[in-house]
């Protein structure tokens, strides 16, 4: 599953093929399904009316937009959401053209005929350009035309790696909890939101929020793992979801899915988020008059690159966690 | 055309065994003998009608990569370059390490990184391929200090425009394999040598002259281009689509001046559309070869590819057809090609 939704390409603000691919997956388990006018999905899950708790996975991914058409078969983009600069070069391009899909090929002139002052420096989105004369359609690219990097899925031994982990691994994690919700009873009316333009820090989960009058929510994102970041501790892959404790976390909220993670023996760590933390998490607990917060992640590797690594174990466990939460 | 197969056959320097097999698999039937010396080139001779002349065409089999220097304790691996490969085209790509095991070469999350960082180059001793394992013994289970990397990059073909990884030189190999498919004979008896370790300095060229004692040679490269956003126009090397490039000068060679004007007579003999390259950087096995024993004078001829030396380049594939063509005439010509 996780092969197929680092697959599908949704970048912010064009999330409708990664959508529909979740709403075909999570339809067996849902009540109701319905889209927002901001593009976000909400899958229904009744239980007993207890409360109304949100769990959000943003659909989005990184991408660009054509921002010039050249002579001779070259464009140059814009990134949408934080790329890196240096993952662009030499990879596959895919531009959504209204013709059809354009595959193209981000060059770099080789040692050879680089000049002494270029070498070292990375080139900015200005110099970064996509050949497009290997497309049969590279003439129809058009400026306004939205971008991929390709990105193939693969196994690593027990773990997995491609574009888009972030956040289609917490994608996954929903839909398999809402599969979860099958065998486990939920107390509380859940709603899978699978929203969009997170990675803008975009409007998707924050008028969702507000409409549904959430009571609790929690986010599941992904964060940084095997980093060794200074004063923080190290998150590691395959040692299970983060749970995140700061300002933007309710702490009573926290302390219940920390303790009905202990109960039933889901391995968690601890993330200390002391400010923002990045995620939906931080716009979703001040929405109407205030929502209980909690933040799930999910450790992953070279965060925003077409090759982070996710073990699936780790989305297994956070699935659990996250159907387990709507039994409090 | 097997542009595809050879390209998406790793055979980094030292490492070219899985392309020689290929090779030898496909042309054995079809020439009087092939051999594989002690450093690995493959050489297949097809006897002449006249035999007055050995005449060597000549391409390199290898392609550059990495090798693992290291395995670390957290089950990653440190690699170094073999032959030259600029850091800033290697992040974020999947990699194939002794052709069999898929990895990826990660980087820290732009989020973690400083403002200035984001545009420094990558270093090598930064960098390390992920291959899934979480710690050194895991990892060594399927790789050890010493494997080759290739980068696991798919061939496509679309608008006449071929892309995909090591057109350096595989290009060049697959120029060869076209002719050898013809089946009639030359005037020149004919040495067609796949050789290995051209990308870290020429070496694989070095044995053949003690072997052949050649009187030509041809080499045939897949070269620079240029021809793109990241140059002005005045500093094109070659440009896509204008034919094959013939080179009168690179690295530590003039071209023989008779091999280099009989090319250009044939192509415009027969109307091949080729480009002189207008750019001396770079180097081939030309230059080794004019080096060793007596010297063989030989001439270079090369399908212009885009990016090389990356995971990703691009040719033209009328400019690949063009290079065959006019090779397989310059040998039509006989003994009165550079007479």
């Amino acid at each position: 599953m996780l092969k197929c939704l680092s697959g599908v390409d949704g970048p912010s603000g064009y999330e409708d093929e990664a959508l529909k691919l979740i709403e075909e997956k999570i339809k067996p388990y849902a009540d109701v399904l319905k889209t927002s006018r901001l593009n976000t999905l909400i899958a229904l899950k009744r239980g007993e009316g207890t409360k109304k708790l949100g769990i959000f996975a943003h659909v989005d991914e990184l991408g660009f937009v054509v921002a010039k058409v050249e002579e001779r078969g070259f464009i140059r983009l814009e990134p949408i959401g934080g790329v890196d600069p240096k993952v662009v070069l030499s990879q596959r391009i895919k531009i959504f053209t209204k013709q059809g899909v354009v595959s193209g090929v981000v060059g770099f002139l080789p040692p050879h005929l680089q000049k002494e002052d270029q070498r070292g420096k990375v080139p900015s989105f200005d110099d970064i350009f996509v050949d497009v004369s290997c497309s049969s359609l590279g003439e129809h690219v058009s400026v306004g035309d939205i971008c991929v990097i390709e990105g193939e899925c693969t196994e690593l031994g027990s773990k997995v790696s491609g574009k888009a982990l972030d956040n289609r691994a917490s994608c996954a994690a929903l839909i398999l909890a809402a599969q979860n919700l099958q065998a486990i009873k939920n107390r509380a009316d859940v709603y899978f939101i699978f929203s969009s333009q997170e990675e803008i820090a975009g409007p998707g989960a924050v008028s969702v929020a507000y409409e549904l009058g959430l009571d609790e929510a929690i986010v599941v994102d992904v964060t940084h793992g095997n980093e060794k970041i200074p004063q923080f501790p190290q998150i590691k892959i395959s040692e299970g979801p983060a749970l995140a404790v700061g300002p933007v976390i309710n702490r009573e909220f926290y302390k219940a899915l920390s303790d009905v993670a202990k109960r039933n023996g889901v391995k968690v760590q601890l993330e200390p988020t002391p400010g923002r933390s990045g995620t939906d998490t931080d716009e979703v607990q001040i929405t109407g008059s205030g929502i209980k917060t909690a933040l799930v992640s999910i450790p992953l590797m070279y965060m925003h690159t077409p090759v982070e690594v996710a073990d699936p174990r780790d989305i297994e466990e956070t699935a659990r966690l996250i159907a387990l939460a709507s039994t409090i | 055309m097997y542009l595809k197969e050879l390209t998406e056959l790793d055979g980094v320097s030292g490492d070219e065994g899985r392309v020689r097999d290929f090779i030898k698999e496909k042309i054995e039937s079809k020439v009087d003998s092939v051999k594989v010396d002690v450093l690995g080139n493959l050489i297949a001779f097809k006897k002449g009608t006249k035999s007055n002349r050995k005449f060597v065409l000549a391409a390199h089999m290898d392609e550059v990569g990495f090798m693992v220097t290291n395995v670390e304790d957290d089950g990653t691996l440190s690699f170094a370059p073999v032959g030259g490969v600029d850091p800033r085209v290697i992040v974020g790509k999947h990699v194939r390490i002794k052709g069999e095991v898929p990895g990826v070469i990660g980087y820290k999350a732009i989020h973690l990184q400083k403002r200035n960082e984001i545009l420094e180059s990558p270093k090598y001793e930064n960098l390390r391929i992920n291959i899934g394992a979480s710690s050194k013994d895991e990892a060594t289970q399927k790789v050890e200090i010493g494997d080759y990397v290739s980068f696991a990059t798919d061939f496509r073909c679309e608008n006449s425009r071929a892309t995909g990884k090591a057109f350096d030189d595989r290009a060049g190999c697959a120029v060869l394999m076209e002719i050898i498919e013809r089946s009639e004979r030359f005037e020149d008896d004919l040495y067609f040598a796949f050789l290995v370790q051209e990308e870290t300095g020429l070496r694989g060229s070095a044995v053949l002259f003690e072997q052949l004692q050649p009187n030509l040679a041809l080499v045939i490269e897949g070269t620079t281009a240029g021809d793109d956003p990241g140059l002005p126009e005045h500093q094109w090397a070659t440009h896509l689509g204008d034919g094959p490039a013939i080179t009168f000068m690179h690295r530590g060679y003039v071209v023989n001046k008779k091999i280099y004007e009989s090319i250009l007579q044939v192509a415009q003999k027969y109307d091949i559309k080729h480009q002189p390259k207008r750019r001396t950087a770079g180097g081939t096995d030309a230059a080794r070869l004019a080096k060793t024993g007596g010297g063989v004078p030989a001439g270079v001829i090369s399908v212009p590819a885009r990016y090389i030396h990356s995971p990703l380049s691009v040719i033209d594939v009328d400019d690949f057809k063009n290079t065959v063509s006019l090779v397989g005439k310059i040998l039509e010509e006989g003994e009165g090609f550079a007479r």
